[in-house]
């Protein structure tokens, strides 16, 4: 039985952290295009190190995103002059941008509704 | 102890994901060791020696298998086809469209060919498509090398008119000996065509694509390192 709850739970957390990090990732294309480090680095500090990025939670989840159309990866030299696999938001990307923000707000007031999270 | 800056990363990343039946591109092998390169630089930057620089780095995949799952399975639509559609098909169908529109173009202009006559066969010489045939082989080229194409690719790109003439002509050959015979006239003829179609624009073609035909940055910098 506790074995049973531990893999939902973890079910339930690692589909929280695919879908904020799908927002995430959105949000921070939707100012310039970036390279994964990038997007790995300005994800943790612009969240204060509350949501954190590996190169194994990030690349699947980033190829997934190119596959559905959302992002769009092109190599290019960075100013380093090193070649860097640069994402940018495709107009499918964008358009899924408005609607997932959506969804994250109404899950938070949901939440907060039921157990008052915002407050806590 | 060997200094771990000048470690090769895409061996290391190639060595944990490529293992049978999965098998991840170049592409991703290059994003993911050029991932863990800034994070190991990045570590040392901050003051970490090799080994606490390197552990931080290896800290990013917990499990290689299972990374090498996840990217086979994201990546499972977009497989090599795709690649080699991007880097070889696409580059070298522009390629030949390119050269072949400028063709059509300076004929239907009225520019006349230069005719040598080269032991008694006229060798015709549209001088004004050779001397801009290395603008399309640069273009072709670097379609390529921009889909991340390997040198092969981008090579076979950027000559893809002359390859598509060549194959045409290997196929013409048999046909005009069955119904013509074979003889020396056919085969001279066969020659000068080689030459006029086939040798003399891929020069021209390989002028244009020689920028585009050396190894990325990456791979060159960290050849020299080591």
């Amino acid at each position: 039985m506790h074995t049973m709850t531990s893999t939902m739970t973890k079910r339930i957390r690692s589909k929280i952290a695919r879908g904020s990090g799908e927002l995430a990732i959105l949000s921070l294309l939707a100012e310039q295009p970036l390279y994964g480090f990038e997007i790995a680095k300005q994800i943790s500090e612009r969240t204060g190190g509350a949501l954190q990025f590996t190169l194994a939670s990030l690349y699947p989840l980033l190829y997934e995103m190119e596959k559905r159309g959302w992002v769009e990866g092109r190599w290019q030299a960075n100013h380093a002059g090193r070649d860097r696999r640069y994402y940018s938001l495709t107009v499918a990307g964008r358009k899924q941008l408005a609607p997932l923000r959506q969804e994250w707000r109404s899950f938070f007031h949901a939440l907060d509704n039921l157990a008052g999270v915002s407050h806590a | 102890m060997p200094e771990l800056g000048n470690l090769d990363w895409e061996k290391l990343v190639r060595e944990h994901v490529e293992s049978p039946p999965r098998t991840c591109g170049q592409d991703v092998i290059a994003e993911l060791a050029a991932h863990l390169e800034e994070v190991y630089e990045e570590a040392r930057a901050r003051g970490s020696n090799d080994v606490d620089a390197m552990q931080r780095t290896l800290q990013e995949v917990e499990n290689w298998d299972v990374l090498a799952t996840k990217i086979a399975r994201a990546k499972s639509e977009e497989d090599s086809v795709n690649h080699r559609t991007k880097s070889l098909w696409l580059p070298g169908m522009a390629t030949l469209l390119g050269a072949s529109a400028l063709l059509a173009l300076i004929q239907f202009a009225g520019f006349q060919p230069r005719v040598v006559w080269f032991g008694g066969h006229a060798m015709l010489f549209y001088w004004h498509w050779l001397v801009a045939l290395p603008v399309f082989g640069a273009l072709g080229a670097y379609l390529s090398q921009r889909a991340r194409g390997s040198i092969c690719a981008r090579l076979a790109a950027g000559l893809s008119p002359v390859l598509v003439m060549l194959i045409t002509m290997c196929l013409i050959l048999p046909w005009a000996v069955a119904v013509d015979g074979f003889s020396s006239l056919l085969i001279a003829s066969f020659g000068v065509g080689l030459t006029n179609w086939v040798a003399l624009p891929a020069l021209a073609l390989l002028i244009g694509a020689l920028p585009f035909l050396h190894e990325n940055r990456v791979a060159e910098t960290r050849r020299s390192a080591s």
